[in-house]
């Protein structure tokens, strides 16, 4: 009986949010929680439930999944339009039975923060879990990915099939000797090296002795495929693999635990294509059809990606979300900068917006990511805006960029205005997630605004 | 001007939380400094040559256990050591590797440490600390006090007399009863702060650099932007307004 309160709390209170005009993805599965704090593992789930977790990709590849789920036919229960948190977990799967308490879903694609695992797992009790990978996060809050992965050993059923990252020897850990499992991966890339660099770099050492691994590619962080040279210890091999990606063609193959198939390639970025290829290792376990599963990549819309560009005149202004507080995300942001061709000016103002006036943001993760990129001689000027411009600028110092090309400014807006346009090829607008919507939209209009004058000048 | 030689414990397991760049800035004010990376399969520098800096930086649980493992043999050197002038430097979660006894009972274990300091770590798995932390030391002036972070899962336990790195004005010392933060034990400077402690504190750092080497005038590198980001820096810490309650010092229990 107190199920269904909870359930029928939780769908009062969302009714109520609905007249309201709000969304209502969280409080519902609050409510619920507080009548029944089992409620997770007490409400009735869909006949097969898979969760995915994970650093980076959870929420693409949760998406990617349910889209191609319901492709298939099937009614599916999921929390993409709210919260990856206990609530948001609790009111996704209460959405998905009825006001009896009964299952109206085949299936339930639950996006899991992976911090949560520990209020989230015993009850959900995933027949399947995907996890993208586990990589440095908010040092205050995920600590660092040994942790996380242990959150999540701990609480997964022995049953769970786990569908797990091989390039990844954190993610790949997760689970007991009992848990069934299949791995996924990306086969060597061009770009990939032998020699693991930058300042995040962890699972370094063999499990079995200690002894440092040798990588047969290494790509970022400690993503990659590994062995030890002293014991034998190896990364597992993955039965579902990508590889012969082909960026122009939007093509890539698929390697379905043997079954090579050429599929479309939905986004071109290194995590979107692991994201592609744990969904489709995710798919084949839930038992769709292969040539399903490789037709299901020609509809599924590609995610949102954290960068946009435009070309004005002869430039080409771009713009990057740049996550601060998660030096390897920041990292993959400098990296891919630096990848552009050509003279580059570079707006930086990636402050935690929340920490601006009501405390001091501990900058320490800015030294867990690889400023280096930005050292590149082709990036002739970054102009730092924030609180912590100074801090920034110390660390572009420390990473090797020439002290001429750093300017700073105390306004966040006010870099857009610094920045030289006037020699530049590219121009990046690098801000945070919290200030998109202010500091990212204004510095971004600010700059196209530059750039028109710049084109018309030119013109 | 002699050849500054910095030896760094275990960097392969050793570098969380951005702390590894207390070294590298470390280096870019002695360009001519040598470091040593020692791994956690090899034999410490320091056993047989001069070190005039010896580190060990943040560790994951595991990477705690195996440093004292590794370190256990070399327990009698690495006390000798701090009981010479020769320096030694341990941040965060190393300073308990130097304790009597680690206890985590969240992961299932009560270690022995190299008992070479009188205290205990006890680990809070779902208890995560994070605040900030400011206070004197006697290098230097009450003008120029020590500002940094914590976030940790510990929190140590240390015998009475066992003198602290810094007495905090402001935020929690070794746990949340104590303003008395981290340890100094003949040249041993021990302390849980990261951010990393000598890019965030450059006088300091000057301080420490002509302890390291008493012949050279210190030079900090990029010293303007040191200063101008140790300045907001303090400034902001020194703003009633940045505290939270749970910065606060608590009573002990025993006392409520």
């Amino acid at each position: 009986m107190r199920v269904l309160l909870a359930v029928w709390a939780a769908k009062l209170t969302a009714a109520l949010l609905r007249v309201l005009g709000r969304q209502g993805t969280h409080v519902p599965g609050i409510v619920a929680r507080r009548i029944h704090p089992g409620i997770i593992g007490a409400v009735r789930h869909p006949a097969r439930v898979v969760a995915v977790t994970g650093t980076n990709g959870k929420t693409t590849v949760s998406n990617l999944l349910a889209e191609a789920l319901l492709g298939e036919g099937m009614r599916v229960a999921s929390n993409r339009s709210g919260s990856n948190l206990a609530a948001g977990i609790a009111w996704a799967l209460i959405a998905a039975v009825d006001w009896r308490g009964r299952p109206r879903a085949d299936v339930g694609v639950l996006e899991l923060d992976e911090r949560s695992g520990r209020l989230v797992l015993p009850g959900l009790h995933p027949d399947v879990l995907v996890c993208t990978n586990l990589t440095r996060d908010s040092i205050k809050r995920n600590a660092h990915p040994e942790y996380i992965a242990w959150i999540l050993s701990s609480e997964l059923a022995a049953d769970t099939m786990l569908v797990l990252n091989a390039d990844d020897l954190i993610a790949s850990s997760l689970g007991g000797e009992s848990n069934p499992r299949v791995h996924f991966a990306v086969e060597r890339l061009p770009g990939d090296t032998e020699t693991p660099t930058g300042a995040a770099l962890d699972a370094m050492t063999c499990p079995v002795c200690d002894q440092l691994l040798a990588w047969d590619y290494w790509r970022f962080n400690h993503i990659g495929r590994a062995h030890c040279p002293a014991c034998g210890f190896r990364s597992p091999d993955a039965a579902y693999r990508a590889r012969d990606i082909d960026a122009a063609a939007s093509r890539l193959v698929l390697g379905l635990d043997g079954d090579a198939r050429e599929a479309r390639l939905v986004n071109d970025n290194i995590v979107n294509v692991y994201n592609e290829v744990a969904v489709a290792a995710a798919l084949d376990v839930l038992g769709v059809a292969r040539d399903r599963i490789v037709s299901a990549f020609d509809t599924l819309v590609p995610p949102t990606t954290r960068f946009a560009s435009e070309r004005i005149g002869e430039v080409l202004l771009v713009r990057l979300l740049t996550k601060g507080l998660v030096g390897v995300a920041c990292s993959r942001a400098f990296e891919y900068l630096r990848s552009f061709p050509g003279r580059k000016s570079v707006v930086l103002t990636i402050d935690e917006w929340s920490e601006r006036e009501n405390e001091v943001e501990n900058t320490a993760w800015i030294y867990d990511a690889d400023y280096e990129y930005l050292a590149d001689e082709t990036v002739e000027q970054l102009v730092v805006g924030g609180n912590r411009r100074y801090d920034q600028a110390l660390r572009l110092a420390i990473a090797g960029v020439d002290p001429d090309r750093i300017r700073t400014a105390a306004s966040e807006t006010e870099p857009a205005e610094l920045v030289d346009v006037a020699h530049a090829d590219a121009v990046f607008n690098l801000h945070s997630v919290h200030n998109a919507l202010t500091t990212g939209n204004a510095t971004q209009a600010r700059l196209r605004a530059r750039l028109a004058r710049r084109a018309e000048a030119d013109a | 001007m002699s050849t500054l030689t910095i030896e760094m414990l275990f960097p392969e397991v050793a570098n969380l939380h951005g702390d590894n760049a207390n070294i590298t800035y470390l280096a870019q004010c002695r360009p001519d400094a040598r470091v040593i990376r020692t791994g956690l399969n090899e034999r410490p520098a320091f056993l047989d040559e001069h070190v005039d800096l010896l580190y060990l930086g943040p560790l994951t649980e595991r990477a705690q256990l195996k440093a004292i493992d590794r370190l256990s043999p070399h327990r009698a050197a690495l006390e000798a050591r701090i009981a010479s002038d020769a320096v030694t430097l341990f941040t965060h979660n190393a300073l308990e590797v130097l304790g009597a006894r680690i206890r985590n009972d969240d992961m299932g274990y009560d270690a022995a440490g190299l008992g070479i300091l009188e205290l205990e770590a006890t680990l809070a798995m779902m208890g995560r600390y994070s605040g900030k932390v400011m206070g004197p030391v006697p290098e230097l002036g009450p003008e120029h006090p020590i500002v940094g972070y914590k976030s940790q899962f510990s929190m140590v336990d240390a015998a009475p007399g066992l003198a602290g790195f810094l007495t905090a004005e402001r935020g929690i010392g070794r746990n949340t009863t104590t303003p008395v933060e981290g340890v100094r034990v003949g040249s041993l400077i021990g302390t849980s702060l990261i951010g990393p402690l000598l890019v965030t504190n450059p006088h300091f750092t000057r301080s420490l650099l002509a302890r390291l080497d008493p012949d050279t005038e210190p030079a900090l590198a990029h010293e303007e932007y040191a200063i101008a980001a140790y300045d907001a820096r303090l400034a902001e810490f020194r703003d009633e307004r940045r505290w939270h309650p749970g910065e606060r010092l608590q009573k002990p229990i025993a006392a409520r």
